[in-house]
């Protein structure tokens, strides 16, 4: 190796060393910053759910949605569709959860019946203590 | 005095001579069309943007719980910010339509073919930098629509596999569409795009300075066809000059632009600004018919119809990079189209095909 050609690959290194010294702080900066709310437990009455019916909360800044489903007790799903983002919504009467974008339905434990939507709802532990219960 | 500040400036800059050779001796093909004003009329509709994009700056306010209400003052209290808004609001639906109609006639006229091929790309380039603009400026009203709109645009990501959640997450700057993402797109909008936008259409006036105008394959321009071996200047020496020929054409589709802008502000203003448009955001509710602008209709009733998400984008991403590098695709010398029945027929299904997915998508 000649010294010009030492000294190209040299500044090349240091380049490539520099760029991504840039990046990494770059896709840092851009990454999300992490919220107050995320991890925070959301606690919600037994009784402001009877069986059958369902309530729209927020559970670490996402849109959910809780369900008293007859035969599975409490159910905390997301209610951001995982086709293309709209929110979903509860219908009572089919007992299913229907996206009003491209009518994706999701069966009441969150898992796809129809519809484009490539993967079931996301759903967050819940656990029931006494009258009340803690989501998250 | 006039005539001093010419001389003023002849002595330093060389007026005269400049004049000369960007103006009255740089020439057109004999043959050109009015289809060739195109370019310049996308040009005057982003200065027009620019200028008033600065003015609704003045009164916009960048913040999840002011820019809804900030915009609504724009429209009922700022004297005459109805104007401006509608300006911008319009604006940017002609600017695609102009830009779209500067390529397909590009296209028609087969002036892509070598040595335009980086005149080309660069202008396709300059076609999504556009829809970008779009897309972040459509977020910052923080209405209803926009919300909405943004949201279903930003989940696309996520169809690919590993990378899909952290590059929507990247976009969003969290989990939804929120205050967070509100401040991207407006740095994005207001900062990095015009200066992407403009480095663009720097280069692509070069490339055509440069290179010199093409000749449209129809008409005669009594000029001989010579084949691209090596470097030259297309000088077209018999044609028209530039100015005042070909700007006289330039200045009346821009007039005509105007037109059109100004008879859908007067006539059909809520055209672009539905009734979503003037509802505040709701991170809770999704709209019952959430529909994109009309130039994002055939990609979004595509992703409606193909049943496999990732398959669908991925059909999507293979279209646009076929767009893109078209030219390197498409290499024969042959430059009418009407001399080119595959390709006229590729066209003009292209064409049908993108009409009957926007009007699908509208009525679906």
């Amino acid at each position: 190796m000649n010294r010009r050609r030492f000294l190209k690959s040299l500044l090349a290194a240091l380049g490539t060393t520099l760029l991504a010294a840039f990046i990494y702080p770059l896709v840092r900066f851009l990454a999300p910053p992490s919220g107050e709310a995320e991890g925070k437990k959301v606690v919600i009455k037994r009784s402001e759910i009877p069986a059958g019916s369902a309530k729209d909360i927020v559970v670490n800044s996402i849109p959910s949605i809780i369900i008293n489903t007859p035969d599975k007790g409490f159910i905390v799903l997301s209610k951001i569709c995982t086709h293309l983002g709209c929110l979903v919504e509860y219908d009572k009467i089919k007992s299913r959860l229907l996206c009003p974008c491209h009518a994706g339905v999701y069966s009441l434990d969150g898992n796809v019946v129809s519809g484009p939507p490539p993967k079931p709802l996301r759903k967050f532990p819940v656990k029931v203590e006494g009258e009340e219960i803690l989501i998250g | 005095m006039a005539g001093k500040i010419r001389k003023w400036l002849e002595i330093r800059i060389g007026l005269d001579e400049l004049i000369k050779t960007q103006l009255t001796e740089y020439k057109v093909p004999r043959n050109i069309n009015i289809f060739y004003t195109l370019g310049f009329v996308a040009l005057a509709a982003l200065i027009s943007q620019i200028i008033t994009g600065f003015f609704l700056l003045i009164y916009y306010v960048p913040h999840s719980d002011y820019a809804f209400r900030s915009v609504q003052d724009i429209m009922n209290k700022v004297p005459y910010g109805w104007l401006f808004r509608q300006m911008h609001a319009v604006g940017s639906n002609l600017m695609v339509a102009i830009v779209l109609l500067h390529m397909l006639s590009v296209f028609f006229m087969g002036s892509y073919k070598k040595p335009r091929e980086l005149t080309w790309v660069v202008g396709s380039l300059m076609l999504f930098t556009t829809l970008t603009f779009c897309l972040s400026g459509y977020l910052l009203p923080w209405s209803q629509l926009s919300y909405w709109a943004t949201t279903i645009v930003t989940t696309v990501p996520t169809a690919f596999p590993y990378m899909g959640e952290f590059i929507a997450r990247i976009l969003r700057g969290g989990e939804t569409v929120s205050g967070t993402t509100l401040n991207r797109f407006f740095a994005l909008h207001v900062t990095f795009l015009p200066l992407l936008l403009l480095s663009f259409v720097a280069i692509h006036l070069f490339l055509i300075r440069r290179i010199g105008i093409s000749s449209p394959p129809f008409g005669t321009s009594g000029e001989e066809k010579k084949t691209w071996t090596q470097y030259r200047h297309e000088s077209h020496a018999g044609g028209h000059p530039f100015y005042p020929y070909f700007v006289q054409k330039e200045m009346f589709m821009v007039s005509a632009y105007f037109v059109v802008m100004f008879f859908i502000i007067s006539f059909l203003p809520t055209l672009f600004l539905p009734e979503d448009a003037n509802t505040p955001a709701d991170p809770f509710k999704t709209p019952a018919h959430i529909k994109p602008e009309w130039y994002f209709l055939a990609p979004y009733q595509m992703l409606k119809i193909v049943p496999n998400k990732l398959l669908g984008i991925s059909i999507q991403i293979v279209l646009v990079t076929l767009f893109i590098l078209w030219p390197f695709f498409d290499t024969k010398e042959e430059e009418n189209i009407l001399k080119r029945p595959l390709l006229r027929t590729l066209f003009i299904l292209s064409i049908l095909t993108w009409i009957t997915f926007t009007i699908w998508g509208r009525y679906s």
